[in-house]
């Protein structure tokens, strides 16, 4: 069972990044965009981790079990942390386009 | 490891409370290891735990217990020398017992605290819905 690593998707964010949204943000010019990209570059970094750690796990290479069982929950933990920041971003984004003009 | 700091800081613990644990595995296995005269006894291993600077711990070396062991008299032994002594490791069983029960309480201390650290960043994530 393979799947495709999140740096794929995180690559494809930053083209979806509005070019004014970075000028319109903050004084220090990230967007949310590069915000999400960073996150998820983090995320399938860890993932990566945790991956490794039960490939390791599998072949019996693995020295402590809960090395790979607190990878696996810090990749879990920074998939949800970016899901619920993805959500948020979303909700904010319908309750703006269902403003009546 | 700056997002999720709690964890390594018990990913830390656990890892030293495993080598200490592997150490009491080793000496018991060796209680009674004997050893010529002309010979060093079993050394007990014993972990040295020092706290890090970042957080947690790391195991920073392995002390070795006395090379001289116990001289016994022991002539029926196929390693004892000409008057008959041999030398076993110098390892308290009661000591040993109880570094393991310490030990064996750390490692679930530390993943009592695994757990609790998830459950809180799982509530963070409910903030506000």
């Amino acid at each position: 069972m393979s799947i495709p690593p999140i740096s794929t998707v995180a690559s494809g964010a930053t083209s979806l990044r509005p070019e004014r949204m970075a000028t319109a943000g903050s004084g220090t010019g990230d967007g949310f965009g590069d915000l999400v990209t960073s996150a998820l570059n983090n995320v399938s970094a860890t993932q990566n981790n945790a991956d490794q750690l039960a490939n390791k796990a599998a072949v019996g290479q693995l020295s402590d079990p809960h090395e790979y069982m607190i990878a696996a929950t810090e990749a879990s933990l920074a998939t949800e942390l970016t899901v619920a920041v993805r959500n948020r971003a979303v909700e904010a984004f319908n309750d703006i386009m269902r403003m009546t003009v | 490891m700056t997002m999720f700091a709690a964890l390594g800081v018990s990913a830390s613990g656990l890892r030293a409370f495993r080598s200490w644990l592997d150490s009491v595995s080793d000496n018991l296995s060796n209680l009674n290891t004997v050893r010529p005269m002309n010979e060093a006894a079993y050394q007990a291993r014993y972990v040295q735990a020092t706290a890090d600077p970042a957080g947690g711990v790391m195991v920073t070396a392995v002390r070795f217990g006395d090379p001289t062991g116990v001289v016994v008299s022991d002539p029926t032994n196929p390693l004892a020398d000409a008057n008959g002594f041999v030398r076993r490791p110098d390892i308290d069983m009661n000591e040993q017992m109880t570094s393991l029960l310490i030990a064996q309480r750390g490692y679930q201390a530390n993943i009592a605290a695994v757990e609790r650290v998830r459950d809180a960043y799982q509530q963070a994530l409910t903030i506000g819905k």
